[in-house]
């Protein structure tokens, strides 16, 4: 691979320090300055905190929603993961082993979603979201989220399916297995990966969505964890330690998961996006 | 990394597929169909529909055929679109030339296998994983002009000259915020670029050095050619995105885009349009529609350009 001489690579490390320093500085930033009190933290800003104030985080924790924000993200998240999974296996696996008319048209139907940004038909949602009652509710968010990510993951799961032989099929279907048991028992298990890259990408693709929130939601019982911190961004404006605790506290179980498990989300996202 | 992808979904028809009873096909294919179309599919139709209208939300519609877009294209209202496309379109532009600058740079320096390169690379994906309006509200926090941690710091290292009140001012608002989007996105792009240039044949490489070529000739006669697909992917993602933008805007400079609307974009157009309300002139959903009509019809045929490329593509990275 590419190599390079002693003062070469002394250059890239000062590069590659100078921009990890760029990314990490901010979030050292804002975990310090949430210790700390609001005349400290506009005397001292780059210092330690002088005292710990684990008060911050309680205060923000408590105005800020963010169990609330937290338990809803998390069950619209995993609800959409769940649904989306099923879904577009299930007509992945169909249109990739079976033979039936309009096969191919169905699929290139659900591929038009590909190009279709969803976001431009918010109103329309936000009226059907209405009209059905759904508006204010975490379904309403699920029902979107689910459809507007199946295209994304029916082409992942298709071309995944694609790569199973379809003699394999054939043989377990001589040997008695239903079409069902074929989806469950032997295409399921043989496509893990791309099961895997669908839900992460999902899953980080609704946790981060702040559009739908806004839009569809407006009880604060109700908010993503995305739309909670809006709003205590709102109602808390001059008070920034309190919001710097309320940031580090919305992020801290991303960031977390991320640390440990970052080979693993940085693959499916980084194939996800680009296919 | 997936073999599998090279197969090419929109080819891969074979002939051996199995036959199988319509019952089946209902029951496998029919809910995600029924989701898809109801909203995805009906709600897209639905807006086109919607732009020939003028519509307060409740109420009757009415139909008003183009009026919404002479008004957008050529009236009043047009003015505040097209300063928020010229500013979609200047975002496109430094990100881009940020993004792919930048992350193919990086990119090179990591493929010499640099110690602690796994490291490296969890470090700058990180902001990747944080939402896009908090990344937002929390920069705007640092860019305070009063008490932000920018300016402090620019004044601790003695360069208090170049202090402004960044979101304030209307020269570097609109960078500012662009700035903020490469320093969240810009991991993204050199991981991928990365992934590509791992995948160039290491012989290629080999033999080059061999022959005595310099890491400026190997980088921009063996690597940047071969990344090319890959940039071109990323290029169409970056426009796609670049006309998406809204989280960002809202969280630091706010749905009036300030000051001045220097900020503004499509999406905060579209949004005070239909739902925005407060400060705007222009609150109509048949209007707003419009917008996302205008919106579209500016990504689409790149949207569709990108599925093509994805799926043209022999093999995968």
């Amino acid at each position: 691979m590419v190599r390079f001489t002693k003062a070469g690579k002394f250059l890239s490390y000062v590069f590659l320090t100078i921009y990890a320093l760029i990314i990490v500085v901010p979030f050292a930033m804002m975990v310090l300055n949430s210790f700390k009190s609001m005349r400290e933290l506009f005397m001292k800003p780059f210092s330690l905190p002088s005292t710990f104030r684990f008060d911050n985080f309680v205060k923000a924790w408590k105005f800020a929603n963010i169990a609330t924000g937290y338990k809803n993200s998390l069950i619209v998240a995993s609800v959409t993961v769940l649904i989306v999974i099923l879904l577009a296996s299930m007509f992945a696996y169909m249109v990739s082993k079976y033979d039936f008319s309009f096969r191919r048209g169905m699929f290139l139907y659900t591929m038009l979603g590909l190009a279709l940004p969803a976001r431009l038909a918010v109103i329309p949602i936000f009226v059907l979201l209405r009209n059905l009652n759904l508006t204010n509710s975490l379904a309403g968010l699920v029902l979107v989220y689910a459809s507007t990510n199946l295209p994304f993951s029916i082409f992942i799961l298709k071309n995944f399916i694609d790569a199973v032989p379809n003699e394999l099929c054939e043989a377990a279907r001589m040997d008695g297995a239903g079409v069902g048991y074929i989806y469950y028992k032997l295409i399921l298990p043989l496509v893990k990966p791309a099961l895997s890259i669908v839900a992460i990408v999902t899953f980080v693709n609704v946790w981060n969505d702040f559009f739908f929130p806004l839009i569809l939601i407006n009880d604060r019982s109700k908010a993503t964890i995305t739309l909670a911190v809006s709003i205590f961004f709102g109602e808390y404006s001059i008070q920034w330690p309190l919001l710097f605790a309320g940031l580090t506290l919305s992020i801290a179980p991303t960031v977390i998961l991320f640390l440990i498990f970052s080979r693993f989300f940085i693959a499916g996202m980084t194939q996800g996006a680009i296919k | 990394m997936c073999p599998s992808l090279r197969a090419g979904a929109f080819k891969n028809w074979g002939e051996r597929a199995m036959k199988v009873r319509t019952k089946y096909v209902l029951l496998f294919t029919l809910p995600a169909l029924i989701l898809y179309s109801l909203f995805v599919v009906y709600p897209l139709l639905d807006s086109l529909a919607l732009s020939f209208y003028s519509w307060k939300g409740v109420g009757p519609k009415i139909f008003v055929g183009l009026k919404n877009f002479r008004e957008m294209l050529f009236g009043n209202f047009s003015k505040e679109v097209f300063n928020a496309f010229f500013h979609n379109i200047y975002f496109f532009s430094l990100a881009t030339v940020l993004e792919l600058g930048l992350g193919f740079l990086i990119a090179f320096l990591l493929a010499s296998k640099l110690k602690g390169a796994k490291l490296f690379r969890t470090v700058v994906y990180m902001p990747n994983m944080i939402p896009l309006v908090i990344v937002g509200f929390m920069w705007g926090l640092f860019l305070n002009p009063q008490i932000g941690l920018v300016n402090s710091f620019l004044k601790l290292v003695g360069l208090k000259a170049l202090a402004r009140p960044w979101l304030g001012d209307p020269s570097t608002a609109l960078t500012s915020i662009i700035l903020v989007n490469v320093w969240r996105h810009l991991g993204f792009y050199v991981l991928v670029i990365l992934a590509a240039i791992l995948n160039i044949p290491p012989d290629l490489i080999e033999a080059a050095y061999i022959d005595g070529a310099s890491n400026w000739k190997i980088a921009s006669r063996i690597i940047f050619p071969m990344v090319l697909p890959t940039f071109r992917t990323l290029l169409i993602l970056l426009f796609i995105g670049s006309f998406n933008v809204f989280d960002m805007v809202y969280a630091m400079t706010g749905v009036q885009a300030g000051p001045f609307r220097k900020t503004d974009v499509l999406g905060t157009v579209f949004y005070r349009t239909a739902f925005g309300g407060l400060g705007s002139a222009y609150v109509d959903m048949g209007l707003g529609a419009a917008v996302t009509v205008f919106i579209f019809a500016i990504v689409m045929p790149l949207s569709i350009l990108y599925v093509f490329l994805v799926e043209g593509r022999e093999r995968s990275w």
